[in-house]
């Protein structure tokens, strides 16, 4: 395979293919007529996953450093330049976005009936974006890429979202926005102090890594920026509150993107700006206390708060929040299993809430209604409807063998010699989400068949499974035999924990441990 | 090319660009006293008054093309790259007014064509303002800018707004212009010269005494009633209100353009020394234009009305980028200018034929469900206000973002984060705009039967809303250029700062 790809230079072009690819097909999806739209996203977002796939090949396991990567000039005289490449990290979000994308175009198949040629070119000029996030190498590309991601959300969440759209869209934009244009100011004081150390004044990622540490005095405040600003993408508790209404009102597919994808920019961004930018500062044991607090919070709280929402998507909505929490004691556990978990997390997060948001989508489609209580007993009516449904979220529980387990089982093992207290509370979060999602399921489609409304519902369609299909696959694989993934990923959480090494105590503690010149 | 400004020859030629302008608009008068009383004899004084500008920038073009630069000091007028930067941005809004106003005024049956050579006068004025090397040239070019823009906002006799409008920003403007009057007497008196260069050599190196400090105030105070600063911003949303669209566009854009340029020149060049007397003061007026344009902004139903609270805003965003006294901060100046003038002129542009009658009552629902009948007009006002917001794809993001470099590049983070802050707060007005277009269903099918770009404006929108776009995805020669064109002021006690 790799011979095959070496032979038509697959690594020089694939990275500018993935994100040109989704761009040109806006032009026959707007220019075609109404009805075909949705089969040209289909393809180009199909042919844009092949392509990608090749991407496992192309890039040399066992080696942590950037790959495949190609610079060419922007912006020459301010030091900006369009540089990609990526590493495990960015290969396993290419994959899982590239993935969800033709999945989430099958989804909106029927869901989305009106001014279906705009619909779908904000889907694939979403795609542009959410691929140009995860392998920008330059620090202006890349918070061009994730603000540029912001408007075809929210024309999606704003336009064809639900009853009370227009107030989540624009409080997902605002929030967003104001946390990345704190970063932006950041990103630039950046760059200016490392001009003032180095004498280069460039954009460049690996420029500004090398030399993070002749920032100084300023670096809490630059890490405050970042900080805040990934927070509200992941999001951590207390900057959550957009995302219940964001995915709440969000139509199917943006859900599943909001879940699936952009949620994990935030840690991403974490894993491959803030922490290695200035690890004297978010490995200080205050910072960290501080970090695995909220990620313990937002384990607990967004459980509690799941555990009593009437709406099924908003369940599921905030069990989100539980889950990134664990991806961020992972990021914060500082060791190589708990990193390998948080990004197990991350991935398995992208299958599951992914999974979830479109069975409730489904659901929706049939009933209009997502109120837990409105269903009940329908496994009775819908037998392959209600297997797939239960085998997903207990991959969301974490049921060995699912995929929800490795990533946790990770975090957990990882964490806990750095962090036990904190990592025994998150223990709990598994089982809130055990009790939130198995009472849900009960109520859905165990107890009685009460409502007679039920009773004509019909089972998934062809188009339904085949959906469904790629991702329970997924769920399955991921569960029983992860060891490729994560051998693919350990390179770079290698090379993240090597960057990301905390603070040296101070001094005076380290003589004392010693007993040094003692008679 | 080098002039020599003391001989006939070298002025002549060094003011071209004006002469031109100027004799162009007395032919245009000429003609429009014979032919004024039909729309055809409106529309050949549009056209006529186009050609003007256009011949005008062509001698702008000479001048910038072949480096002109004045033999030893630059008298009453100067000749760097900085004023052609400047004179041209100001040339392309006049341009781009122009061709607004052609269809605009047949359809408000508007149909006195003195119009269009008023507009060519405040054009001539702000090209003077612009390119003033000397305080007393500053001050004519600032007043035949001012009356002529006085005329345009009364413009539509029979609106009593628009009478309004002209009585305000005349008794308003004539007292700001007191205050500009006092202060070049006071820096006059205390350097003994009126040229911005000389005064400047006069004052470097020495901490300012009173007298100068106190001319300065006023001209900052007089500049500041002109490009709508806060506190000297009251008149600004009832005169941007009644006067005519495209009248406001031109104030919103020529005006703030032309006085921002003088405002830069005479602190860079004349009082570059006391740069820490007035840093405070701009950084002052700075954050109160931010913060208060920004959140009255957030409180209007008027379109119109939210356009002019947020160019008071965006005022404050250009003393963001004054503050730092350096070229970087002129360069950035000047791109912002170019940038928001660009956007700001399209923006009143779609405004214009969104109306009727002045256009003072259109609120957000009036444009609800645009897009799904007039997608390009939609499309291009979405772009302007992304633009405005200074989201990235457009040029208002870079613009912003120089504007943050050469702060930061000064070691000073405060102002920039106040900047993106407000900024925010601006999304919550800019918006709005795209979510009525785009989010809400239109209140009837026939609702926008009547809403058609006439060709000449939908040409100047066309343009503005792809060159936004162009700029904002490839700005590095515009980058390069406003930051070159910065660096021409002549400096007397600055230190270089800048890439």
């Amino acid at each position: 395979m790799s011979q095959f790809l070496d032979s038509i230079a697959y690594g020089s072009w694939i990275l500018h293919a993935l994100v040109l690819l989704p761009l040109v097909g806006v032009v026959p999806v707007l220019l075609g007529p109404e009805s075909s739209a949705r089969r040209t996203a289909l393809i180009v977002t199909t042919l844009e996953f092949l392509l990608s796939v090749g991407l496992w090949w192309a890039l040399a396991p066992g080696q942590g450093g950037l790959q495949l990567v190609s610079d060419s000039p922007w912006i020459p005289g301010w030091g900006i330049s369009y540089r990609v490449g990526m590493d495990g990290i960015s290969l396993v979000m290419v994959l899982l976005t590239t993935l969800l994308m033709p999945l989430s175009v099958l989804a909106s198949w029927h869901y989305i009936t009106r001014r279906e040629r705009g619909y779908y070119a904000l889907m694939l000029t979403l795609l542009t974006g959410m691929v140009g996030v995860f392998i920008a190498l330059d620090l202006f590309v890349f918070y061009v890429y994730f603000e540029v991601m912001l408007v075809p959300m929210y024309f999606i969440i704003g336009i064809w979202g639900g009853a009370n759209r227009l107030y989540a869209a624009i409080k997902f934009f605002i929030y967003t926005m104001a946390g990345s244009l704190l970063m932006l100011v950041a990103i630039v004081v950046m760059v200016w102090k490392v001009q003032a150390a180095t004498g280069t004044f460039s954009f460049g990622y690996e420029h500004l890594l090398g030399n993070a540490r002749s920032i100084g005095a300023a670096a809490p405040w630059l890490f405050a920026a970042f900080a805040v600003a990934f927070a509200i993408k992941v999001p951590i508790f207390p900057f959550h509150t957009w995302l219940p209404d964001a995915h709440v009102e969000a139509p199917t597919a943006g859900s599943v993107l909001l879940a699936g994808v952009m949620l994990k920019i935030g840690t991403y961004g974490y894993l491959r700006f803030a922490v290695p930018f200035f690890p004297e500062v978010a490995l200080s044991p205050e910072v960290s206390a501080l970090m695995v607090t909220l990620a313990v919070v937002g384990i607990i709280y967004g459980a509690l708060v799941a555990l009593v929402q009437p709406d099924f998507k908003k369940l599921v909505a905030y069990s989100s929040v539980s889950h990134l929490g664990f991806a961020m004691l992972g990021i914060w556990g500082g060791s190589l299993q708990s990193v390998q978990g948080a990004l197990m997390v991350m991935i398995s997060h992208g299958f599951s809430t992914g999974a979830l948001f479109l069975l409730i989508g489904m659901m929706y489609e049939r009933r209009h209604t997502r109120m837990i209580a409105d269903y009940g007993g329908i496994a009775r009516v819908v037998p392959l409807f209600s297997l797939v449904l239960t085998v997903v979220a207990l991959s969301s529980i974490g049921l060995p063998g699912l995929n929800g387990f490795v990533g946790e089982f990770l975090v957990l093992l990882g964490s806990f010699t750095s962090f036990p207290w904190a990592t025994g509370i998150a223990t709990t979060g598994v089982i809130f989400a055990a009790a939130y999602l198995l009472w849900a399921l009960q109520r859905v489609i165990f107890n009685r068949l009460d409502n007679p409304e039920n009773e004509g519902l019909s089972d998934l369609s062809r188009r339904e499974l085949a959906v469904m299909l790629p991702l329970l696959l997924g769920i399955v694989w991921l569960g029983l035999y992860p060891a490729p993934v994560l051998r693919r990923m350990e390179p770079a959480s290698q090379r993240y924990l090597e960057l990301a090494q905390p603070p040296a105590p101070p001094t005076g503690r380290v003589s004392a441990a010693i007993p040094e010149g003692r008679p | 090319m080098s002039l020599d400004l003391a001989t006939p020859g070298g002025i002549t030629l060094a003011l071209v660009p004006e002469l031109l302008l100027t004799a162009w608009s007395l032919l245009v008068l000429l003609v429009v006293s014979w032919r004024h009383r039909t729309a055809e004899d409106s529309r050949l004084a549009g056209w006529l008054s186009f050609a003007g500008v256009v011949v005008s920038l062509a001698g702008l073009a000479a001048l910038w093309v072949n480096h002109a630069a004045p033999e030893g000091l630059a008298q009453m007028v100067a000749l760097d790259g900085f004023r052609y930067a400047a004179s041209a941005i100001v040339l392309l809004a006049a341009g781009g007014t122009i061709l607004l106003s052609l269809g605009y005024l047949e359809r408000e049956r508007l149909w006195a064509p003195e119009y269009y050579p008023l507009v060519l006068l405040a054009t001539v004025g702000m090209l003077f303002l612009a390119g003033a090397e000397d305080l007393i040239v500053l001050f004519l070019g600032l007043e035949v800018m001012s009356v002529a823009v006085y005329v345009l906002a009364g413009y539509n006799r029979t609106s009593p707004f628009s009478s309004e409008a002209a009585l305000k920003y005349f008794l308003i403007g004539a007292f700001a212009s007191g205050f500009l009057l006092y202060g070049i007497a006071l820096v006059y008196g205390a350097t003994g010269t009126t040229n911005l260069v000389l005064a400047g050599a006069q004052l470097a190196g020495r901490s300012p005494p009173l007298m100068a400090a106190l001319g300065l105030g006023l001209l900052l105070i007089g500049l500041g009633f002109k490009v709508s600063a806060v506190p000297f911003h009251m008149w600004a949303p009832d005169v941007y209100d009644g006067s005519p669209t495209p009248v406001t566009g031109f104030m919103a854009t020529g005006v703030k353009i032309a006085a921002f340029a003088a405002l830069v020149r005479v602190l860079m060049e004349t009082f570059s020394g006391a740069i820490h007397v007035w840093q405070p003061i701009v950084a002052g007026l700075a954050i109160a234009s931010m913060v208060v344009g920004n959140l009255v902004a957030l409180a209007q139903r008027s379109l119109k009305r939210m356009l002019a609270y947020s160019s008071i805003a965006h005022a404050g965003y250009l003393l963001v980028a004054v503050w730092p006294g350096s070229p970087a901060g002129a360069g950035a100046v000047l791109l912002y200018l170019f940038a928001y003038g660009l956007t700001t002129l399209a923006s009143f542009g779609f405004l214009a034929v969104l109306g009727r009658g002045g256009e003072r009552d259109v609120t957000y629902d009036d444009i609800a469900g645009l897009a799904a009948t007039r997608p390009l007009i939609a499309f291009g006002l979405a772009v302007c206000m992304l633009s405005l917001l200074g989201f990235p794809g457009t040029f208002g993001f870079i613009g912003k973002w120089y504007i943050i470099s050469v702060v930061v590049a000064e070691g000073h983070a405060i102002l920039p984060v106040i900047l993106v802050l407000t900024s925010v707060v601006s999304a919550g007005y800019y918006l709005p705009v795209i979510m009525a277009m785009y989010m809400k269903p239109a209140p009837d099918a026939e609702r926008y039967a009547g809403v058609r770009l006439w060709p000449a404006a939908a040409g100047v929108v066309a343009l503005s809303v792809a060159a936004v776009l162009l700029f904002g995805f490839w700005p590095g020669p515009v980058l390069d250029l406003a930051g070159r064109s910065g660096l021409t002021l002549t400096q007397t006690a600055l230190p270089l700062a800048g890439p």
